[in-house]
């Protein structure tokens, strides 16, 4: 029978799967949400059903099941890393196949507390700090102690810890300590926000390190037992919330900038740690090893992502199987549905810079406030080096919804080295043309400027 | 004083001709149509189940918020998968006096409108003062933090900018998402408040309860 994908997703994603499964010749359908009937998405899907939320588990099966599809695409956010709704997809009367990681894999990967356990227990470094929940504020203060010493032998000038709701995320429930003496009150403080908001008052510390590169693996495996990597990427330009905005491959180029450690060696190594771990949980899908890099070319391990990202197509853009453009997206539904991958590492090849800008409907200058209102004029240039991902259409205006994230485009710029990927980064911004105005009345502002400014920092630690 | 007794009776007017208020009802998510429980011209109340929605196995009775006539009632879709906001049948509900009163407040009083289509709740200062003041009492001062705008993941504080103010009236469910340009709420000087007072009264003469 002819595999039927159901897209659970949105915007830019839904329409890089629904691409993927033009490519496979799978048929497909799509959902979306009275917000979104403008998007790309929506207006290109030829089978589509209109739905209540994204979120919400009951309606992507009531659609898979009346559209008689075989398989679900969660794409990323959403239902993407949620170990239930994946156990439910193929566990269901009616199974379903999940493009994604088996529901166990991103259980287990999916607890930031799990992965520094298994990290720990392999020898993979991860930053100094606890690694099961603490409830008691004794403990902690102990606990913190050790940690503010950590950071004084390894030359951090101002030591910081990082108190956190082990059940939180997305930044919520993190509060900053200077001194020992801050310990107990933010401990209690956090600890009543976690159970307030996540019904567990489980705490954790670890030290907070000040200057650092966030670099990413990108692995792919399946339930063969096959894995492969698709090199490295750094993303370490990111707002102030904690969202990423630049993002190259690969995560280090020391032909464009000088290290004060070996860069070669620093990705061999996380790479080498990633596939281990990948390996020793059986990882079967696409996947990303978060890492934190110091100035002195120390690695630890953050987290793991048990999805496909935003910035994939960047190690994609700089990789070549047997010559041959590689899609990650379509290499994740092949693994989903069973098949080999037909090449090893050896047949992976890696060539230029690419560089991913995440145009965003913000102002930059006002805390990176979102912007809800309608595009009136959005045009991009044509390029072969040039990538632009986008629901926004072009030929009509287009209402930001205010449900979701105002993500309006990717533009994925690859060049044979940095400065030119750099030089076509700039051209690409520069050409191209986004108007329109608030819901107040005002003029609609993007975060082109600030991504603009943000290419004279590519690849050097923040200052 | 700023109250424009005319405008006002042009919309008493208005409401007087067409005393209704239609509610489209549609689907609240996906699903097969399984039955309904009203018939066309029905009269139905608060509470009372309108039709059976299946998903996943499971029935979910709809039911009207509130009361009035049944019309426009979708046969076809009997038995058929509805998608989620799939206009199913409208209840043309009479305006009740309460109702009216809120529609001629938004007219009477300074409106703060809903500046992005959001969720929206009151500051905790606001809240405890609704809460121990009630509507019609509780003040508002300049530069303070009036409600919380829930908005693209992120909270911004809406603040007063005005002069000191009563919250004479809200006109939002915290639970719900909040059009751009709906009203929030409506305020009021201290000095004004007889004269809302006044124009009310009318109008519970004028549109008695039902």
């Amino acid at each position: 029978m002819k595999e039927r994908l159901l897209i659970a997703n949105r915007g830019e994603i839904a329409l890089r799967i629904m691409e993927a499964c033009e490519e496979l010749g799978l048929d497909y359908v799509v959902v979306y949400t009275r917000a979104d009937e403008e998007s790309l998405h929506v207006r290109r899907a030829r089978r589509k059903f209109r739905i209540a939320d994204y979120r919400d588990p009951n309606e992507i099966l009531a659609v898979a099941d009346e559209a008689g599809c075989t398989a679900v695409h969660p794409g990323y956010g959403f239902l993407a890393e949620d170990f239930r709704f994946a156990r439910r997809v193929v566990k269901r009367s009616r199974p379903l196949i999940f493009v994604g990681p088996r529901w166990e894999v991103i259980r287990d990967l999916g607890s930031k507390l799990n992965v520094k356990r298994l990290a720990r227990e392999m020898g993979i470094p991860v930053i100094p700090g606890t690694i099961e929940p603490l409830y008691n504020e004794i403990e902690a203060e102990a606990k913190a102690e050790e940690l503010f010493q950590w950071l004084v032998e390894n030359g951090e000038p101002e030591p910081r810890l990082l108190i956190k709701a082990s059940a939180g995320g997305g930044g919520m429930g993190i509060e900053e300590v200077r001194e020992l003496d801050e310990v107990r009150p933010i401990f209690r403080r956090v600890r009543a926000y976690a159970k307030r908001l996540f019904g567990d008052e489980g705490v954790v510390i670890e030290a907070k390190l000040s200057c650092f590169q966030h670099l990413e693996v990108q692995i792919l495996g399946n339930q063969h037992g096959e894995l492969v990597h698709f090199g490295t990427r750094n993303c370490t330009i990111q707002s102030p919330g904690r969202q990423k905005r630049v993002e190259l491959a690969p995560g280090f180029d020391p032909a464009y900038l000088t290290y004060g450690f070996s860069p070669e060696k620093v990705l061999e190594e996380i790479i080498n740690h990633s596939l281990k771990m990948a390996e020793a949980v059986g990882y079967d899908s696409v996947g990303t090893w978060e890492w934190l890099v110091t100035p002195e070319g120390r690695a630890y391990l953050m987290e793991v992502n048990t999805r496909i990202q935003v910035e994939n197509e960047i190690s994609a853009r700089i990789s070549r199987i047997r010559r041959r453009p590689v899609n990650l997206i379509r290499e994740q539904i092949r693994m989903a549905l069973g098949e080999k991958l037909g090449y090893t590492q050896r047949d992976i090849t890696f060539q230029g810079t690419a560089i991913e800008l995440r145009l965003v409907a913000e102002d930059t200058r006002r805390n990176f406030r979102p912007l809800s209102g309608t595009i009136t004029r959005f045009q991009y240039p044509r390029y072969p080096w040039l990538t632009v991902r986008t629901h926004v259409p072009e030929d009509r205006p287009y209402t930001i919804p205010t449900e979701y994230d105002p993500n309006l485009a990717l533009l994925i710029v690859w060049g044979e080295d940095t400065p030119r990927a750099l030089e076509r980064a700039h051209r690409a911004l520069e050409e191209m043309i986004l108007e329109g105005h608030t819901s107040g009345g005002g003029p609609l502002h993007s975060n082109v400027p600030y991504l603009r400014e943000k290419l004279k920092e590519v690849y050097r630690f923040p200052v | 004083m700023g109250i424009d007794h005319r405008k006002i009776n042009r919309l008493l007017q208005k409401l007087r001709s067409h005393p209704y208020c239609v509610y489209a009802i549609e689907t609240p998510h996906t699903g097969y149509l399984r039955s309904f429980r009203v018939k066309e011209g029905s009269e139905v109340q608060p509470g009372e189940i309108l039709f059976l929605l299946e998903r996943e196995r499971n029935l979910k009775p709809v039911k009207s918020r509130v009361s009035g006539r049944v019309q426009r009632l979708r046969q076809d879709l009997l038995d058929r998968f509805v998608e989620a906001g799939e206009p199913i049948l409208e209840i043309w509900h009479p305006l009740s006096q309460e109702e009216v009163i809120s529609e001629i407040l938004q007219e009477a009083l300074q409106v703060l409108r809903a500046p992005e289509t959001a969720r929206y709740l009151p500051s905790p200062e606001i809240e405890a003062r609704l809460r121990k003041d009630g509507p019609g009492k509780a003040l508002v001062h300049p530069g303070e933090d009036l409600l919380i705008m829930t908005f693209m993941k992120r909270e911004t504080p809406i603040r007063h900018e005005g002069p000191p103010a009563v919250i004479y009236r809200v006109f939002f469910d915290p639970q719900e998402v909040v059009p751009a340009g709906n009203p929030l709420l409506g305020l009021c000087s201290p000095e004004e408040v007889p004269y809302i007072d006044r124009v009310l009264a009318r109008i519970r003469e004028e549109w008695p309860e039902q």
